[in-house]
């Protein structure tokens, strides 16, 4: 197996484990997970480079491991000329703010929370520009907008931070889904979810009458994702995100994905007139739109984001052309574009940090400060602008040119290029105001800070882009020239066009209009005093953000209206919208079926006993509801239901469930007492005869329906599955106890997803409870005050006694489990019972003290043992969870099973204790400090 | 032989069960009552649980030791709830009969 046969998903799945290794290093030192995500992301380019070379020699890289394939699921990566540049954007630029993030977060920031983050969206944005399987691609996809949500809202107590990673998710995660349905349309059209197979498909998928709807889809998808009119509003907002954050996200890479979607899925679906129409109008739209806006944000960052915008849509605009060229130039200017935004942001960054503010109303003549930084921003921003020997430039020469071959297309396309002239002019013009307003036109106004040059390694990555532009300015068939080829050849999955990179064509039109546009920028900023009264008096009050809030305001209502009509904040209500409708559908059901009610089976003969015991069980449940007005009778009532059910389980020989039953009577029993501790003192008398009727009509037909569906099916011959296990539990999993075989063997991973579900309910329990402070009653219904006797002697010292022995018990049940009743479950619930009655009767505190384990690491360690049981088993290269068992002999104790599965039951053992502890001592807490506070409040009171 | 002793325990235990239900039943109040099912039932239970030690030790190869560790339990518990109980009836001041006394610290 050599480094190109797995390279790929390595490259993609190290950010993921890097982030926890960055997150957990910032314990240790705040630097070490900056130096953590440095290395991280040098390795991956180390994985990178083997398979670097191949696109150059025209080869596409192809990993692909089988998932779920009855699906059409792969675990498959593909690396061609497109994949390979966003790989090298997103690390590259990934490695530079990585750099530049250390200096620029303050000591008050979690460095480890920001780099775990940061390495996270890296590995998912990877996992979308390296994907070959398109649902593999969605899945990353949306991870790249969850984790834009957490570093948008990174400073989570800035109310701006939350709402603009709100609505970048929003936004983002709904076109999510709408690319999510055009790709399962696409791979339906296709026969086949590979993106190979997609890109030699384009002609069946153009002809497809599925074709309207997949391009809508998707270009839904793609718009929200790269801020496309009119989904463009998002990211204006998201710039509440820390600097380094936008300058990553907002403009190189995230922003990006859309249009690497576009560039991906060009040879399938561009080249008809829906393509152009939908994907130009949008871009040039987009693009005049955001140049016109940009130039009047005082925000320096708000500046940066209508810019950025602005780019994405002439970007968007050349992939609406659909021609191959436009396609060269559209690739050319994604990479220039990553280049000098980039290095805008940081620039911006830096002087939010040594101000102490981005209003550029008061940022003046810094270049006396920061010559160094001045110079950086300057050049930046004369490539965002398209001044000659920079790389914008170029790109945007190329630009011109396809948009005056597009304009004789037909008689109105004129408008393409005059429309292309006036954003190019507002570009000139925005790009003038941030380096004229910042750097020099007077004196700084009122800064929070006296601004002086920042650390030299946070300039270092500006630096670095810098030279970039400028080389791939001045020198561009040294420089970018190879990986544009590659890109382009990846893009169009064919040869490229002859194109020309050269900086000096002759005087032509687009040179004519690069001029036409650099002086027109420089006019409307001269007037842009005039400009800015005209703007603040009519267009600066539509917001986007308005109509946003009122479609998910009215979304909100609507939802809580639809909660509201079922669930009306009552336990009762609720409860009878699920039975009524349990009912309901197996009438339904029962109504088509012409069968006979009971089977045709004889009923076993009743004995005395059985009949008495049954007696009392139905009395006890009478009780319960009868007297559910005092609690506690009521509940003890219930107690005995559950002793009774236990023991009808010993009768009818399910010794395990039996055990089950007995051990979680308990618990309930303790949780309810727990529980009833903060519920009002009385309960008020029913006085609504309609109701109680109805309700006791709901209960008996509930009840009714349960007998005769239990009664239907026992009286019928059926031929149960339970044969098979009862045959191959010894020689399949090598246990006598049929059920505990099946609950660790044969449906071994059920067991996993089951216990995965009671961890996740005691953390859960736990962190709701968690500091909080209920009301609690300090006296009972009589007005007596409860005794101060908290945890009586007799009971403390017996009870200690005891813990060993229920203990021992506890191990006994668990060793026997695989061959007599027991069992990983059973025995948890034993132990959390011991648990629980120490902490009972000693108080919370003297046995938190004794019991120093954390139950969440019990919670932990035992979901680890179950599932690396499973893993050894896949290890040994047997399907998940196979279990095997051996004969041991053993001197004293004779010759005894071992089998793997009870490690498997280990870990259910160590889950049960862990979820049950957790969640019964946190209620106890609550109550514990209620009640010190209710006597606390009484101690002051006689005082 | 061992078939008179276990009948004999058998019959013991049943008895003090059967002394101990009726004086849950007959007894005037809750502190008199509380003996019969603690005192006389942990004996009751004792003697049947010893009982079954015995018949599983000799009618199998092993020797059954499940019932002692039954009765450890049942002797550990049965003072801790009655010792409960009585606190909480003390502390509601339940109604007493005559004849039931006073405790000394109250």
């Amino acid at each position: 197996m050599t480094l190109l046969s797995f390279n790929i998903p390595v490259v993609v799945l190290l950010p993921f484990v890097g982030a926890i290794a960055a997150a957990w290093v910032s314990r240790y030192s705040r630097l070490a997970s900056a130096w953590a995500a440095t290395i991280i992301t040098l390795l991956a380019m180390a994985f990178l480079a083997p398979a670097a070379g191949l696109p150059f020699q025209g080869e596409t890289l192809i990993q692909s491991w089988s998932w779920i394939p009855g699906i059409g699921l792969t675990f498959s990566f593909r690396l061609d000329g497109l994949a390979l540049l966003f790989a090298l954007l997103i690390l590259a630029i990934g490695l530079l703010v990585i750099g530049y993030a250390r200096y620029y977060l303050s000591p008050k920031d979690c460095m480890g929370r920001f780099f775990a983050y940061l390495l996270m969206f890296m590995g998912s944005m990877l996992g979308v520009v390296l994907s070959e399987n398109l649902i593999q691609l969605v899945v990353f996809w949306e991870l790249t907008s969850l984790t834009s949500f957490l570093l948008i809202s990174y400073w989570r107590h800035r109310q701006d931070a939350r709402l603009g990673a709100r609505m970048a998710l929003a936004i983002t995660g709904a076109g999510g889904l709408a690319l999510l349905a055009g790709v399962m349309l696409l791979g339906h059209v296709v026969g086949s979810y590979n993106l190979t197979d997609v890109l030699a498909a384009g002609d069946r998928v153009r002809a497809s009458e599925l074709y309207l709807p997949v391009l809508v889809l998707i270009l839904i998808g793609v718009f929200t994702k790269s801020a496309q009119f009119p989904f463009h509003f998002w990211l204006p907002h998201a710039m509440a995100a820390p600097t380094p954050v936008s300058a990553y996200l907002h403009s190189a890479t995230m922003v990006k994905a859309g249009i690497f979607l576009l560039a991906r899925f060009f040879p399938v679906l561009s080249g008809t007139p829906e393509w152009s129409w939908i994907v130009s109008s949008a871009g040039l739209i987009t693009l005049v739109i955001g140049a016109y806006i940009a130039l009047f944000q005082h925000d320096l960052k708000g500046l940066l984001a209508y810019s950025t915008i602005s780019h994405l849509g002439l970007i968007t605009l050349l992939f609406g052309f659909g021609t191959q060229l436009a396609a060269v130039a559209a690739i050319f200017h994604i990479i220039n574009h990553a280049t000098f935004k980039a290095s805008l942001f940081m620039v911006a960054g830096i002087i939010d940090h040594e101000t102490g503010t981005r209003d550029m109303r008061r940022i003046n003549g810094l270049f006396s400060y920061m010559p160094h930084t001045a110079v950086l921003a300057m050049i930046a921003a004369a490539a965002m602008a398209g001044v000659p020997l920079l790389n914008g430039f170029l790109s945007k020469e190329m630009f011109f040119q396809q948009t005056i071959t597009a304009s004789q297309v037909s008689g109105w396309a004129w408008a393409i290029p005059a429309l292309v002239l006036i954003a190019a002019i507002f570009s000139v013009a925005y790009s003038l105001r941030f380096i004229h307003d910042v750097f020099f036109n007077g004196k700084p106004v009122d800064l929070p800070k006296t601004p002086h040059e920042p650390p030299r390694f946070m300039k270092i990555p500006v630096d670095l882009l810098v030279i970039i532009c400028l080389a791939v300015g001045i020198i561009p068939m040294f420089t970018v020239a190879p990986v544009l080829h590659v890109a382009v050849a990846g893009t169009l999955q064919a040869s490229p066009p002859e194109y020309s990179l050269a900086i000096w064509h002759g005087i032509n039109l687009p040179l004519i209009m690069s001029i036409l546009a650099l002086a027109g920028g420089a006019l409307v900023y001269t007037a842009r005093k005039r400009l800015f009264a005209w703007h603040d008096a009519s267009v600066a009050r539509w917001d986007a953000r308005i109509v946003f809030n009122a479609i998910l305001g009215s979304l909100d209502r609507f939802a809580v209206g639809v909660t509201r009509v079922f669930d009306k904040g009552s336990l009762q209500n609720a409860a009878v919208w699920v039975i009524v409708t349990a009912l309901t559908a197996g009438f339904i059901g029962w109504m088509g079926i012409s069968a006979p009610l009971l089977g045709a089976r004889e009923l076993l003969p009743v004995d005395g006993v059985s009949l008495a015991v049954l007696a009392v069980m139905m009395a006890a449940s009478l009780m319960t509801a009868v007297l559910h007005r005092r609690r506690l009778v009521s509940l003890l009532m219930l107690g005995v239901v559950g002793l009774v059910v236990s023991l009808v389980f010993v009768k009818f020989s399910a010794p395990d469930l039996a055990l089950t039953q007995l051990s979680v009577e308990v618990v309930t029993v303790v949780l309810l007492l727990l529980a009833l501790y903060f519920l009002p003192q009385s309960t008020p008398r029913e006085r609504d005869k309609v109701r109680i009727g109805r309700d006791i009509a709901i209960s008996v037909l509930a009840g009714a329906g349960v007998a005769v569906l239990t009664m239907g099916v026992l009286t019928r011959e059926l031929t149960p599955i339970s044969d098979y296990f009862l045959l191959n539990a010894v020689p399949g999993g090598g246990g006598t106890n049929v059920v505990n075989v099946i609950l660790v063997d044969f449906r071994g991973t059920d067991t996993l997803g089951e216990i995965v579900v009671l961890a996740l309910a005691g953390l859960g329990i736990y962190a709701m409870l968690r500091g909080m402070k209920l009301p609690a009653p300090d006296r009972d219904s009589q007005g007596r005050l409860w005794s101060s006797d908290n945890h009586p002697e007799i009971m403390r010292t017996h009870t200690r006694l005891l813990f060993p022995l229920m203990l021992m018990i506890a191990v006994y049940i668990f060793l026997r489990g695989h061959n007599l009743p027991g069992g990983g479950f059973i025995a948890g619930l034993i132990a959390a019972v011991a648990l629980i009655v120490q902490y009972l009767a000693n108080g919370i505190a003297w046995t938190s003290k004794r019991l120093r384990f954390d139950m969440h690491w019990v919670i932990g360690l035992g979901l680890l043992a179950a599932t690396a049981t499973g893993l050894v088993a896949m290890g040994l290269g047997y399907p998940f969870l196979t279990s095997t068992f051996t004969y041991l002999d053993w001197p004293v104790v004779g010759k005894f099973e071992v089998a793997s599965a009870i490690a498997f039951d280990l870990g259910v053992f160590l889950v049960v204790v862990g979820a049950t502890v957790l969640s019964l001592v946190e209620l106890g807490k609550l109550s514990d400090s209620s009640h010190k506070a209710e006597q606390q409040k009484r101690r002051t009171e006689v005082r | 032989m061992l078939e008179w002793i276990l009948s004999a325990l058998i019959v013991i235990g049943a008895f003090f069960t059967l002394v101990g239900s009726i004086g849950l039943y007959k007894l005037p109040d809750f502190f008199m009552r509380l003996h019969g099912p603690t005192k006389a039932t942990t004996l009751g239970v004792g003697a049947i649980l010893t009982a079954s030690v015995l018949y599983f030790s000799f009618k199998t190869d092993d020797i059954s030791l499940h019932e002692v560790l039954i009765t450890v339990f049942l002797f550990i518990t049965a003072p801790i709830s009655a010792h409960l109980m009585a606190k909480a009836a003390l502390h509601i001041k339940l109604k007493r009969v005559g004849r039931t006394r006073e405790p000394a610290d109250h």
